[in-house]
């Protein structure tokens, strides 16, 4: 039974990175209204800048994941107003298939400058913790503990500050909004910085937990697409429970059947919650 | 999606290996294809065949070419993909008139069958073990390296021999990892030595902890496992962190020196052992392409760069001996300079051999190079031991072990 309630606390932790993973490109959809496929690139851009900074540089974990985080902000920021900004108004199929190009030169770019082969950070091994029978490490703690400060912060900022009112009225009618006086632009530029703030974030955990090739966070684009799905495209609070769902559904599957069939769990999961609840977790209204 | 995100991060790779090339565009008349991986995780193999074609070619030219002229190579990136594989070896053999493709990985090599027979193109690996091939290959389709039932039968004696009462096998989800784990499980099921989990997984996910969980809850004495640089890495360190304590066999993708810089050493040194097929070092052959690599290169031969020389001569050789100067010429001669025939292992002694009627058994560098009905050389195999923060020689088996 230790067993299974190990790959239940794992669930957890592979819940909670997919959360994170997920918040950001489930805020894009909900306020630019696209599917931005080039979102786990952006988990590649600070996952290797916070290698480069750490490893090639030589600097300390902590301001090396910090400055990759704020890159990885303004690189979606700088995307956001160079590409998208100006074909917005094509609508979202045509912002979508241009997010695919963006995931392009996204990862062309980290392949030329990091090249091949794996990277790792250079951080001590990872010290494990048992609690009443069942293994955590540090590092997966950490993982969960940022999972649940980016989603309540999240909802703080949209909730209690003006900024984060102003998106939420641009995210349902940007006409009306800007007929408020609501700056649009501005509220679209906070919406990129954030969005992709929350992928620096997400990548600078990938980069703690796992070994890096140059492949491994668009890697992740099924299961990002899979919480998605789950939680309702557009909502934020259900990507939570769709992350943990999903992720648990995942490891703890690996009790009864085959590991190689860990992600066809995933999508086995949305499909059956979505024959009975077609709008998914979040329901109709979108918050 | 995956595939199509590869095509602009090819460039830099395709560059930097066809600058490498260059020297061997000059007065051009056969042309090659080199098709290998030179993203991802396995472009430092792919750059290593590419590199140890590039000798064979510059050695050939130098000697004055073939009777079809000079040998001339085009490179392209695979990324490891199959799909992008079929795609880049059409184009070599329509627009660039290749007459024969090197280098493909174990999926793109399978996944070429079909073109090389329909083309009439060889297509060889230095690397492709898969057990597939075994059935598929013998007719356009060969290898300068031994199949994957000796790969695994390698692994599967090395755990006997060691002594290891349990083994838990962890292994990759793909074609190149699963074929030798399926020999070596076959072989410790023969042994009697107990398996404790069998265990295939999918590469790229940022944790392996939900396979590894009933893995160290069965606490083997060795976990063998065949995976990928990125998956394997990440498997070890997270198995130490669990508290494995047992020891390691790895694969051929994890015998690379840079597995010390990605994983603490405490966890390698003294406990893992890495298997790979490999040439053996002590024949003469071997040593002289040793050499030249080292001389035009700067570097010792890395892992498959003798078999990867020995494709090149093998396709040189075979154009000796044909009548044509075509993809069929090479398929009908491939197999007749490898055996019964005097003993050669020089570019420029075999031709003027064949050129004087003498039939040639070539022996290439990373050894004798008679094939089976698949196309397939008998393969010798090395097992080396982490020591030190680098992997050193533990125990050679040669082909013989496993006829």
């Amino acid at each position: 039974m230790t067993v299974f309630f190990q790959l239940v606390l794992t669930g957890l932790v592979t819940g909670s990175f997919l959360i994170l993973a997920t918040i950001g490109f489930s805020f894009t959809r909900r306020v630019e209204g696209f599917l931005n496929i080039a979102h786990p690139e952006l988990l590649g851009v600070s996952a290797f800048t916070t290698w480069g900074l750490n490893v090639i540089w030589g600097w300390h974990i902590i301001p090396s994941a910090m400055v990759g985080i704020v890159f990885t902000a303004f690189v979606g920021l700088i995307i956001g107003r160079v590409v998208y900004d100006p074909i917005r108004a094509l609508g979202p199929a045509i912002l979508l298939i241009t997010s695919v190009g963006v995931h392009y030169v996204l990862g062309g770019s980290v392949d030329a400058i990091v090249g091949t082969g794996i990277r790792s950070l250079d951080i001590p091994l990872a010290e494990s913790y048992r609690f009443w029978g069942v293994r955590i490490t540090n590092y997966q703690m950490i993982v969960v503990v940022f999972a649940a400060l980016a989603t309540v912060g999240l909802a703080l900022f949209l909730n209690k500050t003006p900024m984060g009112l102003a998106i939420r009225a641009m995210s349902a009618n940007p006409e009306l909004a800007a007929s408020r006086g609501i700056d649009v632009k501005s509220t679209s530029r906070i919406t990129w910085l954030i969005s992709s703030g929350l992928a620096g974030l997400a990548g600078v955990m990938l980069a703690v937990i796992a070994t890096l090739s140059t492949d491994i966070a668009f890697n992740q684009i099924l299961q990002i697409l899979a919480v998605a799905i789950l939680a309702g495209l557009g909502s934020l609070y259900a990507v939570v429970a769709a992350g943990l769902i999903i992720g648990v559904a995942m490891d703890v599957s690996v009790f009864w059947i085959p590991a190689g069939y860990r992600p066809l769990v995933a999508f086995s999961v949305v499909i059956l919650v979505l024959m009975f609840r077609p709008e998914g977790l979040a329901g109709k209204k979108s918050r | 999606m995956n595939t199509i995100s590869r095509k602009l991060r090819n460039m830099t790779a395709i560059a930097a290996v066809a600058a490498i090339a260059a020297p061997s565009f000059a007065a051009a008349d056969v042309t090659v294809g080199v098709l290998v991986p030179l993203t991802g995780e396995l472009g430092e193999f792919g750059a290593i065949v590419a590199g140890g074609v590039e000798v064979a070619v510059n050695e050939i030219n130098a000697a004055g070419g073939t009777s079809c002229g000079m040998l001339r190579t085009v490179i392209a990136d695979t990324g490891g993909s199959a799909e992008k594989g079929i795609r880049e070896a059409t184009k070599m053999i329509e627009t660039e008139g290749a007459v024969a493709i090197l280098g493909p990985t174990s999926g793109v090599m399978v996944a070429l069958v079909d073109l090389a027979k329909r083309r009439q193109t060889p297509i060889i690996s230095p690397y492709a073990g898969t057990i597939t091939l075994d059935e598929l290959g013998g007719d356009y389709v060969y290898r300068t390296v031994g199949s994957d039932l000796g790969d695994g039968a390698a692994a599967g004696l090395w755990l006997t021999e060691k002594g290891y009462k349990s083994v838990a096998m962890l292994v990759q989800n793909e074609e190149s990892t699963i074929s030798p784990a399926q020999v070596a499980r076959a072989a410790l099921e023969e042994a009697n030595v107990e398996i404790t989990d069998y265990v295939i997984y999918n590469p790229g996910q940022p944790s392996y902890q939900a396979e590894l969980v009933a893995v160290l809850a069965n606490n083997p004495d060795v976990i063998y496992l065949a995976g990928g640089q990125e998956s394997g890495v990440t498997v070890m360190k997270e198995a130490a962190v669990g508290g494995f304590e047992g020891e390691w066999l790895l694969t051929a993708d994890l015998a690379v020196p840079q597995i010390f810089e990605a994983v603490d050493p405490r966890i390698l040194n003294g406990r893992a052992y890495v298997q790979l097929a490999e040439p053996d070092n002590s024949l003469p052959a071997y040593q002289t392409f040793a050499a030249k690599m080292m001389m035009e290169t700067g570097a010792a031969p890395g892992p498959f760069a003798a078999n990867s020389y020995d494709m090149a001569m093998l396709v040189a050789l075979a154009l000796e001996g044909s009548e044509g100067c075509n993809g069929e010429a090479i398929n009908s001669a491939i197999r007749d300079v490898t055996v019964d025939g005097e003993m050669v292992s020089d570019f420029a002694a075999a031709r003027d051999l064949i050129a004087g009627g003498t039939n040639i058994d070539f022996e290439g560098a990373s050894g004798p190079l008679t094939m089976d009905e698949s196309g397939t050389p008998a393969g010798s195999f090395l097992i080396m031991r982490a020591e030190d923060g680098a992997w050193v020689s533990e125990k050679f088996y040669p082909a013989t072990v496993f006829e």
